[in-house]
């Protein structure tokens, strides 16, 4: 009990703050937490959130899953090939800085509005911190490990797999995790691309996107923030949890 | 040795330089050597006298720049399954439990190929049992103490059946104690009570004289700057060797004498 208040004073004593701040000022352009927390009941009752949040969901994952098929292999590839990354790099390094958001007009001219726009922003968004990962943990590899292998004659196509690979593993999973939170992050973003649509089919960024331009209903907004928030530590937690799992050897 | 067979493996002028010329680093220079079959050979000195660059080469993980080496008359041009080599840090794979580390080699490399998995795992308990690691076989390195894991890497190497036992400093990270046991095994499992014919070639580097002393049959003194042969001593201490060895006379002797060889260079490295 003890530990429940402390872990959670700090977000009770928040929101008492925000009523009050709000309460003091009374504009109509200052959402109030009771009024946030109806919203909010309304937007779930009615199975909008939710669809929204699951129709985000998805896109994240698939543009997630992307963006692993590509960043891992690549990553491996430069950080176990001097020449590759020399010129690979400054590229990566150039485009690594270009928000997710910034790649939108491009990948709707392209691609047209819908869901594959959307898991193409997102997969961008992912792409670097699992790629940066897998190079540094190719390269930081314990060489005496790969050389044991190579003393007990193991080919080097089978030590790619049995030494190379595990021993990057736990960067890997770690550049994965931050991607995964990048990708979520980057949804919001991502659903602009995707055109308007009633209710939660459009995902969770097009939903407070028609709550900003169409409806403006700024307590809709701050229940999708709330939403976008939560679902990142829930994430967070699983894939940690997850990591740890995966790599018993690997303290992280 | 008055009878000599053919050597197990020949260094004839050996030289080995690091970097391009004009800035190239000599590290072993015109270094000959035979290793006889069967021997148990300590090479010892000075830190920067190119122990661990000849072991690496005889390993076949660095190429000689000038001078022959060679294992059966062959030219050392690559690393082999019948020469094994124990790292300084061991260099256990930490996503392995202690079965997987010792079995690594014959899961992967030639030293399992036409065994069944019986007759692998049948090697890989064997193993186990020689090095007294009963209990722990599905440890991971990392919950395993430092003598406990030189005793896995010494197993994975057993394990291999290599003929030739590369090791450098594999007992230089262990505490005292420790290392007195492991040496007293290593001499075991080396063969000290078999005849020589059944003996395993070892080549071990070490920094300590009296651990040198203890183990080998001969040890190999080198110079520092460019690594060079300084002298080969004989160690005469009977075998099976023992706490009484260390205590001897003759072992104090040779010591004595080793270190006389090399303390002018220890000092200056101690000062570099």
């Amino acid at each position: 009990m003890k530990h429940f208040l402390i872990r959670f004073a700090t977000p009770i004593v928040l929101i008492a703050l925000w009523q009050l701040f709000a309460d003091a000022f009374g504009s109509p352009r200052i959402p109030r937490p009771s009024a946030v927390l109806a919203s909010a009941m309304k937007l779930i009752g009615s199975g909008d959130l939710v669809t929204a949040l699951v129709t985000s969901l998805g896109r994240v994952f698939s543009g997630f899953m992307l963006a692993c098929a590509i960043a891992i292999p690549l990553g491996i590839l430069m950080g176990s090939v001097r020449t590759v990354e020399r010129n690979l790099d400054p590229l990566v390094e150039s485009f690594r800085p270009v928000a997710a958001i910034a790649i939108l007009p491009l990948v709707i001219l392209w691609l047209g509005t819908g869901s594959m726009a959307a898991i193409v922003i997102v997969a961008y968004a992912a792409f670097f911190p699992i790629l940066i990962n897998t190079i540094a943990g190719v390269k930081r590899i314990d060489n005496n490990l790969m050389r044991a292998a190579y003393t007990m004659g193991v080919p080097p196509a089978t030590r790619m797999w049995v030494v190379l690979l595990p021993a990057a593993l736990p960067a890997i999973l770690v550049g994965m995790r931050i991607g995964l939170g990048m990708a979520w992050t980057a949804i919001i973003a991502a659903e602009l691309a995707v055109g308007a649509k009633a209710g939660g089919e459009g995902g969770i960024g097009q939903m407070m996107f028609i709550f900003y331009a169409y409806s403006v209903e700024l307590n809709g907004i701050v229940v999708c923030m709330i939403a976008v928030g939560i679902v990142a530590l829930v994430l967070d937690r699983i894939l940690r949890a997850a990591l740890h799992a995966a790599v018993p050897w690997s303290r992280l | 040795m008055t009878q000599q067979p053919a050597p197990k493996i020949t260094l004839a002028h050996v030289r080995k330089e690091f970097g391009g010329t004009p800035a190239a680093v000599v590290a072993v220079d015109s270094l000959s050597l035979d290793i006889q079959p069967g021997e148990f050979l300590a090479i010892v000195g000075p830190s920067g006298c190119g122990k661990t660059t000849v072991l690496n080469m005889l390993a076949g993980l660095e190429p000689v720049t000038s001078g022959t080496m060679t294992m059966d008359g062959k030219a050392i041009s690559g690393p082999g399954a019948e020469r094994g080599v124990m790292f300084q840090d061991y260099a256990l794979f930490p996503w392995k439990t202690v079965v997987g580390n010792i079995g690594f080699g014959l899961d992967h490399g030639p030293a399992g190929h036409g065994l069944s998995r019986a007759e692998r795992e049948a090697r890989v308990t064997r193993a186990i049992d020689l090095v007294g690691l009963k209990g722990s076989e599905t440890k991971y390195p990392h919950q395993l103490s430092g003598g406990m894991r030189q005793r896995v890497a010494l197993a994975r190497l057993v394990a291999n059946e290599p003929k030739i036992l590369l090791m450098d400093e594999p007992l230089a990270a262990l505490d005292a104690q420790t290392r007195i046991i492991l040496q007293d095994e290593l001499l075991r499992i080396w063969g000290q009570d078999k005849p020589t014919s059944e003996r395993r070639t070892v080549v071990y580097i070490t920094h300590s004289i009296d651990e040198a002393i203890f183990l080998a049959d001969r040890v190999v003194v080198l110079s520092s700057h460019p690594g060079r042969l300084k002298r080969i001593v004989d160690v005469d201490l009977a075998r099976p060797r023992n706490d009484e060895t260390r205590k001897s006379r003759s072992f104090a002797e040779l010591s004595q004498t080793i270190w006389e060889l090399i303390r002018e260079e220890a000092y200056r490295a101690t000062m570099r």
